[in-house]
């Protein structure tokens, strides 16, 4: 995957293109808007991190640019700004993303990997959904561990579905309260946490291999192996 | 709003102050218009009492020099003669029997000597011997029969007998009451002309001003770009539309300056602790045991707590300017609120609360939704922290009069009597709060940003209240020019 990061801070461009790499992604960056404009334009991008304050140039005025230019990868945007621009909602409602610094590298490279996954063909939507002994009925609403039912409220079984989609990779506490619950923010206790102990509780039963694993410091990850 | 005053014209400050400065013109109208009646009345009794002097002592000395048994005649005559040339604006009706003079002259022991004027004599004579008459000095004397009073004149003969020379006042108070029934028809036209004209003057300048108060109290809770109608001419309601629009101005550009301020503070902090944050998860990532672990995690912990209270302190710091930028949409408070005891319901539980959420259908809000679940998850993050194992909380959405209450009950220990009053300010938290005291003023500043209010009380029945107030969403979703005003406020 070749991905074009546009960030003028140095520390923060060190960093991304470090974890980025380590993730499997082929990193080109820029520093500002001109030279991002030209490496987009001769190389073919699958994605773009594009950072919206720029020296010489508003990172919006940059992806717009782009996007007259024929470059359609999809764009995550990244703002240390405090409100969300209307453009931005705008780029946000074309298939676009953003996130508001600082954030967890978890949170971005999921991110990453939705935007990607949006852009991507649909490969049929799956009524089922495995990982390891445990599965999930889309259709009839149910999960089952090692062939036992579980006993699941509406809420724990969303919870449980997007754990799954995403398994073997971190969610962070904000993108499990972003996506199950459909809200950005940040409470200063642990509601999220009782949620998946409660969860934990249901699957992964005695005697059997613990699924659901906390990340100190990052969030959760549902092992598939 | 228009619509409102007009509808209700007895409620307007043109009402108002046409009705007080027409009571004022009444009035004064009035006591001028009585002080000239009483001037008038005055001047023509003493012109009446003249003559009625003049012609006594003259029918005296006929009397006088007149035979007895002529005197009949004589006085007859006289006194017909009297009532012909007597007041102007005599009635043309003579139908009655002439009554207007009499004239009567009694002996010293009281009896009646001569009596000229119609009827027998005898109900006058009675009703001047109650009446004590001076001579030279003309009185009013009421005689049973008449419904009108005389004046009456006297004067002493020398042979002991008196001679009295009664007027009516009829044509007088006829006079007096043609004068009053014309000045009370014109008083009248002219109290209701003017009445009309200062309410129709006043109502038409306090319109104008009426435009200047919806169309500032618009600008105060949505864009800071509006300006309020000027019109052309020169006057105090133009001025004072002109000096709202320079102050709109300043205030404008200095919010502008603030939020450059706070956007570039907040860049200025957000850049360097994204790198630490993104430094600490890649060394996390690298360490595999425990121990190693620890502080990392702690420090992104802390990283994290300290991310939040910026991002708080800035929005507080603008809200409290009253330059929050909100993003609005639709929401259902209602809704809302099951969403979010849903999700904290599960922790509530673990710390043995109960929680119970009381709905009486939707209740639509037009709000920024990101900042009301922050604000919800901030009361309800305040209730998790601080309510003492079992005890309840309940929480209700409801609409009420043109607006979305969300209250929150608890039974706890409810708040320190000290903090109460200085609650909302930033810092204060209970003694052994471990937040940053940012909690409620966060709540405090979004719910003013909306244009709503938050109330804190201990219940009487022990624990606290806290109640939310915001403007229920108007009807139709294009928002009318000026039209949120006063339906909120």
């Amino acid at each position: 995957m070749r991905l074009l990061l546009v960030e003028d801070e140095v520390d923060i461009q060190s960093f991304l293109r470090r974890s980025l790499e380590e993730a499997g992604y082929e990193v080109k960056a820029a520093n500002d808007g001109k030279t991002a404009e030209h490496l987009a334009v001769e190389g073919t991008f699958d994605i773009l991190i594009v950072d919206l304050g720029l020296p010489d140039q508003d990172g919006i005025t940059l992806i717009l640019r782009l996007r007259q230019l024929g470059v359609r990868a999809p764009v995550l945007i990244l703002s240390a700004r405090r409100s969300v621009d209307d453009r931005v909602r705008g780029l946000e409602q074309g298939g676009d993303d953003y996130l508001t610094k600082p954030f967890a590298l978890a949170e971005l490279l999921a991110r990453l990997r939705n935007l990607l996954k949006r852009n991507s063909p649909p490969s049929g939507e799956a009524t089922r959904i495995r990982v390891q002994d445990l599965e999930l009925d889309l259709l009839r609403r149910e999960a089952s561990r090692g062939g036992q039912v579980l006993q699941l409220t509406q809420q724990e079984f969303v919870l449980l579905e997007y754990l799954c989609r995403n398994a073997g990779r971190v969610v962070t506490r904000s993108m499990i309260l972003d996506k199950v619950w459909g809200m950005r923010i940040q409470p200063d206790t642990n509601v999220v946490d009782v949620h998946i102990y409660r969860l934990r509780g249901k699957v992964d039963g005695a005697g059997l291999v613990p699924l659901i694993r906390t990340m100190r410091g990052v969030g959760y990850v549902l092992k598939d192996r | 709003m228009s619509s409102k005053t007009d509808k209700k014209p007895m409620r307007s400050a043109a009402w108002r102050i046409s009705l007080w400065a027409t009571l004022a013109f009444a009035f004064g109208t009035m006591v001028v218009f009585v002080f000239l009646h009483n001037f008038v009345a005055g001047d023509i009794q003493r012109r009446g009492d003249v003559w009625l002097s003049g012609e006594v002592e003259t029918l005296g000395d006929v009397a006088e020099h007149t035979p007895k048994d002529a005197l009949y005649d004589r006085v007859v005559g006289e006194v017909a003669e009297l009532a012909e040339h007597e007041v102007p604006n005599k009635e043309a009706d003579k139908s009655e029997p002439d009554d207007t003079v009499f004239f009567l002259q009694s002996a010293s022991d009281g009896s009646l000597i001569l009596w000229v004027g119609a009827g027998s004599g005898e109900e006058p004579l009675k009703a001047i011997r109650a009446t004590k008459i001076l001579e030279d000095h003309p009185t009013d004397v009421r005689i049973p029969g008449f419904p009108i009073p005389y004046r009456v004149a006297a004067i002493s003969m020398d042979d002991g007998s008196r001679i009295f020379l009664g007027l009516s006042e009829r044509d007088e108070l006829r006079v007096l009451r043609y004068l009053r029934l014309r000045f009370l028809l014109l008083w009248f036209l002219i109290v209701l002309l003017g009445f009309s004209i200062v309410f129709f003057t006043t109502r038409r300048m306090l319109s104008h001003v009426r435009k200047i108060t919806e169309a500032a109290s618009h600008i105060g809770h949505s864009e800071l770009d509006a300006r309020v109608p000027t019109t052309r001419r020169n006057d105090e309601v133009s001025q004072l539309a002109l000096t709202l629009n320079r102050m709109l101005d300043r205030i404008e550009s200095s919010m502008h300056q603030l939020h450059t301020i706070t956007d570039s503070l907040a860049h200025d902090l957000r850049s360097p602790l994204t790198a630490i944050r993104g430094k600490l998860e890649m060394s996390l990532s690298s360490v595999s045991d425990g121990e190693h672990a620890e502080p990392i995690v702690a420090a992104i912990d802390e990283l994290d707590r300290l991310t939040d209270f910026l991002n708080k302190s800035l929005d507080v710091a603008e809200a409290k300017a009253d330059a929050l930028r909100l993003t609005r949409s639709a929401v259902d408070l209602t809704e809302l609120l099951r969403t979010m005891t849903d999700l904290y319901e599960p922790s509530m539980s673990e710390n043995g609360l109960r929680v119970h959420l009381i709905s009486n259908g939707p209740v639509e809000i037009f709000a920024d939704a990101a900042l009301i679940h922050r604000m919800v998850a901030n009361l309800l993050d305040n209730e998790l922290k601080h309510l003492p194992a079992d005890c309840t909380l309940t929480i209700e959405t409801r609409a009420e009069d043109g607006t979305a209450l969300l209250i929150l009950e608890d039974n706890g220990h409810g708040f320190d009597s000290d903090v109460l009053l200085h609650l909302f300010e930033r810092r204060v938290k209970g003694r052994d709060s471990n937040g940053h005291g940012l909690g409620l003023a966060f709540v405090d500043a979004v719910v003013r940003a909306h244009g709503g209010t938050v109330s804190v009380s201990n219940r009487e029945a022990g624990g606290a209240r806290i109640a939310v107030s915001l403007p229920l969403a108007e009807r139709q979703n294009t928002p009318a020019p000026i039209a949120s005003a006063s339906a909120s406020n």
